[in-house]
């Protein structure tokens, strides 16, 4: 069978936008100016005459037509806080967010959508905006959701280890602040699917960019207040995804179109549209301390993260959920006593949060890495000094870490002297001397962190769901189910590769089928395809591989344990000559057992149909309440030149160690680490998302929210090592999100090694151009004053 | 306005009523089928919708349809000889420079005629990265679609090349 | 204020493409209603996508990229000769470019991606006048002229007199800018041109600044400034040009005219950079082009 690669380089993908269905009807959203304003008229007359157009669907629509968006994620706790609010998914009486949807326009071509899209006409009271969590935090400040005390949705507050012992102890403590800009994960391809309702059975079927098609039929099914049996949703090739593209929002108003127009319905994202009406992260502030002896050992922490979650998540409660990561990640891989560790989220006048890369996880350790660079400093220890004087080392896992996750395996020492040394540190801190005579500034960032991977928790959506399906046909090909989508990260050759490996059948002959929502699972996030899917595959090919033992033993006239499978073909190993290939063999056992073939026991259990439905879960998670199943661990190294005359990093050198455990397929890795590093390197120098005061978007195109091109990403040398995981069926680790997590931090801990002749905090993301040349300048102030 | 034009794509000449506000991404997407040709920014930023004009690559969401008559056009369907993957498009392939596949065929065509008009003996990995900068890829962090492009060229340097 | 919009449609059009400057004299003499003149359509389509141009009414389209009598680059005696036409690669990959004005090359390919330098063109990116427009300041440095024709007919304007504001120029709706030429530099001249943006590629100017130098023995024969992104059109900056000329050309020299460049421009904030820190930008880039030129030729 063609390989995906092979089909999509073809010009074969079958996107979002490829979708065409006979009597197609193409939906247009229309979006608010303001970023806060009452809608005080809306009329639909004048976009509703032009030719063409079927229907102009707004809020009252949803109002009239669907539920509120379902929550998703509910952790209502004694000493917390956890505000839902109450949305629909177009309003019917207040915009918060620029570029908020209020209409929908329905017309036989898109051209004509568009057209009719300008002449909605809505009247607005334009109202204050609140434009970012710390003024949202204001007492004064305007509430967006009416019927809550305040604009702050979450409050947590975690207890790790003994928090109060470990700063009595502490000989120093440091304060650290830190911040980070908003970012959006932005795929290439925007969001898109197609609506089709049936009218005569009420039921709904959708295609369409869907990264967890499980959860999205659970809510679109929801909102529409149908029977989920009554609802499909089926991925397509997505464009890249990252997190953007969990759940559904936009397409429960496409649906809807559907139902009311009696017509397939199709929506197809303008990228525009994706930054502005789509998923946003970061945007947090960090306070705290840090409390270690004078010789580097680590003991507490203290410290409040302050997330902008923009307004209420369209995946209600997904955004909130993430902050759980974010505090929980601040211990990494290190030995501590005790943190108290506090996340708080306030709703602004913000595109909504949810998932991203990361989810997190990458800013408790941006954090506490970034902090840990600046004790080392202060103590005159190397970055590698502090953090060999705290790993947790090799012989302590499975490792109880102070915040109940339970750390699988991994040496972390031996993955950080491995970058040490194909980074050649030696060299590069001699040259940044030699360069600082030459008024050149180079610096040399170290950072290393786990990657917690394969979510399940409780009260959500994301409890660690998960279910696979391996079938032999009767002619010996073989179907894979899941719910790992792929997004581009590998899911259709990962699972091939696993199966092909227990069954030796052959690659070829494998189909990893498109997901759907027929398999349950919460879909590849978290970075759990590797986790999760992979492991109830894996279970799956192996008790498959039980039922092809025992039919081939009945049919070879050999013991079960003499029964080989390779490439494609099962023999006895004592009669090699007489081989079944697994058409044969399959066809068979389905159709040919007969009287004399397979044992009866077999037969009653219906054994012989070779297929396999079945579920994994974390060994670990139950017992311990560990989020999160396997920690992979990564070190980075970059080697930046800064001009401290403008401000511009170049990246001269990057080094990566990974050691996600046992490695599927080597080239799909590196592809994820390649693709994470370029992100974070965007993060960390130019990414940013933009309001002006009055709550407008500003960088809303690649021209202006600058993701990196491949003048900017740099060559990246990328090492292994494959510490397996002792709790997931084939020993592998998620790490689809490691490489973001350390890219970020450790350019950022470059600058500031490069720019530490003049003592400046890199505390700041992104370190564009101009933030980096303000340090400077500052700086220069600084000394000259202290001249 | 309809207009009535003549478009060359792949070396196939197609006649076509079109919108004379129609671009070029339209036209291949819509009309003539060529949905290798993918859509995105609309606004030449991210070369999802790269397509060879005269050899050149162009952006053929600000390209209006009824402005490349006489022109020739090319995309990955041109490339192909049959159901066999031009040495390019394998060595993608092999080198997985393509993860989620969108901006595949895009940088595929700004590869292609990089690779075509490179003669010199070396090329630096800025050269290529600079060939490919107006095509925007958030997967693979452009590392193997350097390697591919590199080994394309030793493709074409060993015969292997159409 | 207009509904929040994605992606616009692109008006209805009636697309006229005239071949020769006859079809489009001729043209232009007789239309009607709305029009517009377009070459590579690069800023037309995302201006028309993003809401920044509306034609409610439809539009009268005059693309001008086939006619051949605006496509070429030339050296005609000590003149180069650009058409209004000519796509960016075109000039790019000139000889008369790359032997006599290698750094008026740089500073094209660092505009835009290989895409769009394939079909904009120089006439466009003139006749757009946008503040960074990045072809602008290393022509306006080699002291280019640009020729503007119509049915009033031909008129010449020295390319410093042609800006009028941000987006706003000299010419009325019915011209069309058919020739960009400039003086080829001699043996004794340098010209450098150098942008800082929030990324290396494919990215809009913070600040873009071109310098070009004339020297004799050790001085400073001649010498022009001219930066993009930092006042209302990219601007010449004869008061820092007037520090050096005429004087020996020293590192001190240069910074001393690089400071006072930095106080001569009228730079505001913006999304892109801060007025602060564009004038430090003009600094360091006028001093960095300059220090360029004066290697070159010293």
């Amino acid at each position: 069978m063609e390989s995906r690669e092979t089909r999509l380089i073809a010009g074969k993908g079958q996107y979002a936008d490829d979708l065409d269905f006979p009597g197609m009807a193409h939906l247009v959203f229309v979006g608010s100016p303001y970023g806060h304003a009452k809608i005080v008229s809306l009329s639909v007359e004048k976009a509703l005459a032009v030719p063409g157009v079927l229907a102009v669907l707004t809020g009252e629509d949803m109002v009239a037509h669907t539920n509120p968006l379902p929550v998703q994620a509910n952790f209502k706790s004694p000493g917390w806080t956890w505000r839902l609010a109450d949305v629909y998914a177009m309003p019917r009486d207040k915009v918060r967010w620029y570029g908020e949807p209020v209409a929908a326009v329905v017309a036989e071509d898109e051209i004509t959508a568009r057209r009719a899209a300008e002449l909605v006409e809505v009247a607005y009271k334009v109202l204050e905006v609140t434009g970012n969590a710390l003024e949202a935090l204001e007492p004064e400040s305007p509430k967006l959701y009416d019927d809550w005390e305040d604009n702050k949705q979450v409050h947590l507050k975690f207890d790790f280890g003994d928090p109060e012992g470990a700063f009595a102890e502490a000989d120093q403590v440091m304060h650290i602040t830190n911040r980070e800009g908003r970012v959006t994960g932005l795929p290439i391809e925007a969001r898109g699917c197609v609506a089709q309702y049936d009218t005569k059975m009420d039921s709904l079927e959708m295609w369409g960019s869907f990264q967890t098609p499980y959860l999205s039929r659970h809510n679109i099914a929801a909102t529409l207040g149908m029977p989920e049996v009554k609802v499909r949703i089926n991925a397509v090739d997505i464009g890249g995804a990252f997190g953007l593209k969990i759940h559904a929002w936009k397409e429960n108003v496409v649906a809807l179109a559907s139902k009311l127009t009696a017509r397939p319905v199709k929506w197809f994202e303008p990228l525009k549209d994706f930054i502005v009406t789509g998923p946003h992260q970061r945007d947090v502030f960090w306070e705290g301390d840090v409390a270690f002896n004078n010789d580097g050992t680590l003991l507490g922490v203290k410290a409040t993260v302050t997330h902008d979650l923009g307004v209420e998540s369209t995946n209600k409660g997904i955004a909130a959920l993430s902050i759980f990561p974010a505090c929980s990640a601040v211990p990494n891989m290190y030995h501590w006593k005790g943190m108290h560790i506090e996340g708080i989220g306030a709703v602004t006048n913000k595109s909504f949060y949810c998932a991203y890369r990361g989810y997190g996880k990458d800013k408790g350790i941006k954090f506490i890495e970034h902090a840990l660079n600046r004790i080392a400093r202060k103590l005159g220890m190397t970055p590698e000094a502090i953090r060999l004087k705290n790993y947790i080392q090799p012989h302590e896992f499975p490792y109880h870490q102070i915040n109940s996750y339970v750390y699988d395996s991994g040496d972390y020492p031996g993955t950080l002297n491995k970058a040490l040394e194909m980074a050649d540190v030696d060299h590069y801190r001699a040259e940044k001397e030699k360069c600082l005579e030459e008024g050149r500034y180079i610096g040399i960032g170290v950072v290393s962190a786990i990657e917690p991977a394969g979510v399940a928790v409780p009260n959500c959506q994301m409890g660690g769901i998960t279910q696979a399906r391996v079938q032999i046909t009767a002619d010996g090909t073989i179907e894979i189910h899941s719910d790992r989508t792929e997004i581009g990260q590998g899911s259709e050759v990962s699972h091939a590769i696993i199966v092909s490996d227990i069954l030796g059948c052959k690659r070829e002959d494998i189909l990893v089928k498109r997901v759907t929502s027929d398999y349950i699972g919460q879909g590849p996030l978290s970075s759990r395809g590797a986790v999760y899917p992979a492991s109830a595959v894996a279970k799956a090919a192996k008790m498959l591989k039980k039922k092809v033992v025992t039919c081939a033993a009945t049919f070879l006239k050999a013991p079960e344990e003499s029964i080989v499978m390779e490439d494609g073909m099962i023999f006895s190993i004592d009669h090699p000559e007489e081989k079944l290939t697994y058409g044969q063999l399959s066809e068979k056992a389905l159709f040919f057992p007969g009287p004399r073939g397979l044992p009866v026991e077999m037969l009653k259990n219906h054994d012989h149909l070779l297929d396999v439905t079945t579920t994994w879960y974390s060994p670990t998670t139950p017992e311990s309440g560990s989020s999160y199943t396997s920690f992979c661990t990564s070190a980075d190294i970059a080697v930046v030149e800064v001009d401290i005359e403008t401000g511009a990093t170049k990246i001269i050198k990057y080094v990566h160690v990974h050691d996600a455990g046992t490695i599927i397929n080597k080239q799909i890795v590196d592809g994820q680490i390649h693709g994470g590093i370029v992100q974070g390197i965007g993060e960390a120098l130019s990414e940013r998302l933009d309001y002006d005061t009055d709550g407008r978007l500003l960088t809303t195109s690649f021209s202006t929210y600058l993701i990196p091109t491949a003048v900017e990403a740099p060559d990246i040398e990328v090492a292994h090592l494959e510490t397996p995981s002792p709790f997931t069926e084939t020993g592998s680790k998620g790490m689809g999100e490691a490489p973001i997590i350390g890219s970020k931090a450790v350019i950022l801990a470059a600058i500031e090694d490069a720019l530490s002749p003049y003592d400046i905090v890199v505390n700041d993301s992104p370190a564009s151009p101009e933030r980096v040349r303000k340090w400077v300048v500052e700086a220069l102030k600084r000394q000259e004053e202290a001249q | 306005m309809k207009m009535q034009v003549q478009l060359n794509v792949n070396d196939t000449t197609h006649q076509l009523e079109i919108d004379a506000n129609a671009t070029l991404l339209e036209v291949l997407r819509n009309l003539t089928r060529h949905q290798s040709v993918h859509r995105s920014c609309e606004e030449g930023e991210c070369g999802a919708c790269t397509v060879l004009m005269d050899g050149q690559p162009v952006n053929s969401c600000l390209i209006l349809a009824a402005s490349v008559q006489g022109n020739r056009i090319m995309t990955v369907e041109g490339l192909m000889k049959g159901d066999t993957l031009h040495p390019l498009m394998k060595a993608f392939t092999d080198e997985l420079g393509l993860q989620c596949g969108f901006c595949t065929p895009g940088m595929v065509m700004s590869a292609y005629a990089l690779v075509n008009q490179w003669e010199e003996e070396v090329l630096s990995d800025m050269d290529i990265r600079k060939a490919i900068e107006g095509n925007l890829c958030r997967c693979t962090g452009y590392v193997n679609i350097v390697k591919s492009i590199r080994r394309a060229k030793a493709a074409k340097d060993a015969g292997n090349w159409w | 204020m207009k509904n929040f919009i994605g992606s616009r449609a692109i008006p209805d059009l009636v697309y006229h493409c005239p071949e020769n400057m006859e079809q489009l004299m001729d043209l232009l003499g007789h239309i009607q209603g709305h029009f517009k003149i377009v070459a590579g359509c690069t800023d037309f389509i995302p201006a028309v996508r993003g809401g920044r141009w509306a034609f409610d009414d439809g539009l009268e389209l005059i693309d001008i990229k086939k006619i051949p009598e605006l496509k070429y680059v030339t050296l005609d005696g000590d003149r180069i000769r650009i058409g209004g036409a000519t796509p960016l690669s075109m000039i790019i990959g000139a000889p008369a470019i790359k032997e006599r004005a290698p750094g008026l090359a740089h500073g094209l390919t660092t505009m835009a991606s290989p895409q769009v330098r394939n079909v904009g063109t120089i006439g466009g990116n003139i006749c757009m006048s946008s503040p960074a427009a990045d072809a602008v300041p290393s022509l306006l440095v080699l002291d280019a002229q640009v020729i503007i024709n119509g049915n009033q007919g031909e008129e010449k304007s020295p390319l410093d007199r042609f800006f009028l504001g941000p987006g706003r120029n000299i010419m009325a709706p019915d011209q069309v800018l058919t020739e960009i030429n400039f003086p080829a530099p001699a043996a004794n001249e340098s010209q450098h041109f150098q942008k800082v943006g929030t990324r290396d590629a494919v990215v809009i100017s913070i600040v873009s600044a071109a310098s070009w130098l004339k020297v004799d023995n050790g001085k400073c024969q001649g010498v022009r400034i001219a930066m993009g992104s930092v006042a209302p059109t990219p601007v010449r900056l004869p008061g820092a040009e007037a520090l050096l000329v005429g004087n020996s050309l020293t590192l001190d020299a240069i910074d001393a005219c690089a400071k006072h460049a930095s106080q001569e421009i009228t730079p505001i904030t913006d999304l892109r950079g801060s007025a602060d820190y564009r004038r430090d930008l003009a600094y360091t880039l006028t001093k960095r082009t300059l220090t360029a030129c004066m290697n070159d030729l010293m």
